[in-house]
């Protein structure tokens, strides 16, 4: 049986994972009795969600990437390919 | 439907190291979208990204020779980026006063947390408006705190890249994205009492 001060890390550590890498047994079944605990671990999660949500990673001001190409001396490849495919198929990568 | 293109990145990054500019042109294009958003996510200033998103580029093209492989190309991109993006943010006064960031108070959520948020209805509020109020509090977080809660939350890097390229252990890289989703959180909660976004 773990300590309030064990416990608590736990809950920390977990603040700071992935949260579907699945909380430990532990924190699962503390949060299945502490409705607290539970409603603050969501609105977390709905935090990081609606920043996600926000976020569009996708878009870049066409003007900068010419800007970008010309300060590089280099050719930007024509294809439609390369305005968002590619931006997207490496953004996949990092996803867990 | 576009057909996804096939990238073997370590065949361009060999290519691009000897000299080859197309494989370079296709380095930029694969990773141009997320450094200028993780500039202007650091910076919060259109130029500012850009000029982070130009640095870094240069800096690739300069450098990629020296580039070993001893991390993945992209944690090598992102260093670079960030770097510069830090040495920006130094040699700025900040736009808002930074907030003082505490760990949760388990025994103060036991006591607090009651009701939970309803799920999040767009259609309810300009989308807008709640960008500028999330785009203010993420700019509020003193820079170790922001530059983890980008990488690792909006950026999606795994705990382990995000501690390269911050050159920080993965439970400091832990810690600190715990300590920046509580802030964010509790500010947000209150923007929520106060207007009712949700």
């Amino acid at each position: 049986m773990k300590n309030d001060s064990e416990l608590y890390k736990q809950i920390c550590e977990y603040l700071g994972c992935d949260f579907d890498s699945g909380p430990c047994k532990e924190i699962q079944d503390h949060l299945a009795k502490c409705p607290s605990c539970e409603v603050y671990i969501d609105k977390v999660k709905k935090t990081v969600h609606l920043y996600k949500e926000i976020e569009n990673c996708d878009e870049i001001p066409e003007k900068v990437c010419q800007k970008l190409f010309l300060s590089l001396n280099l050719n930007e490849p024509k294809t439609n390919e390369s305005k968002t495919g590619a931006d997207n198929h490496d953004f996949q990568r990092f996803r867990h | 439907m576009e057909t996804k293109p096939q990238f073997n990145e370590e065949e361009l990054v060999a290519k691009a190291q000897q000299g080859d500019r197309n494989a370079l042109s296709q380095l930029v294009v694969n990773y141009r979208s997320r450094i200028y958003h993780l500039g202007l996510r650091l910076t919060g200033t259109e130029q500012d990204a850009e000029d982070i998103l130009q640095e870094t580029f240069l800096i690739m093209v300069k450098k990629i020779h020296q580039f070993k492989g001893q991390s993945s190309f992209y944690t090598w991109l992102y260093r670079i980026a960030v770097n510069i993006g830090l040495r920006k943010l130094k040699s700025k006064p900040h736009k808002y006063q930074h907030v003082s960031i505490d760990d949760p108070d388990i025994e103060y959520i036991s006591s607090t947390e009651i009701a939970d948020w309803p799920d999040f209805d767009y259609s309810k509020f300009a989308r807008k408006h709640l960008r500028k109020k999330l785009d203010q509090l993420i700019e509020k977080l003193p820079d170790i705190y922001r530059t983890v809660f980008i990488l690792r939350d909006l950026h999606e890097l795994s705990t382990e890249d995000t501690s390269k390229i911050l050159q920080i252990t993965p439970s400091n890289t832990k810690i600190r994205l715990m300590r920046a989703r509580n802030y964010l959180k509790e500010e947000l909660e209150k923007i929520i009492d106060k207007e009712g976004l949700i």
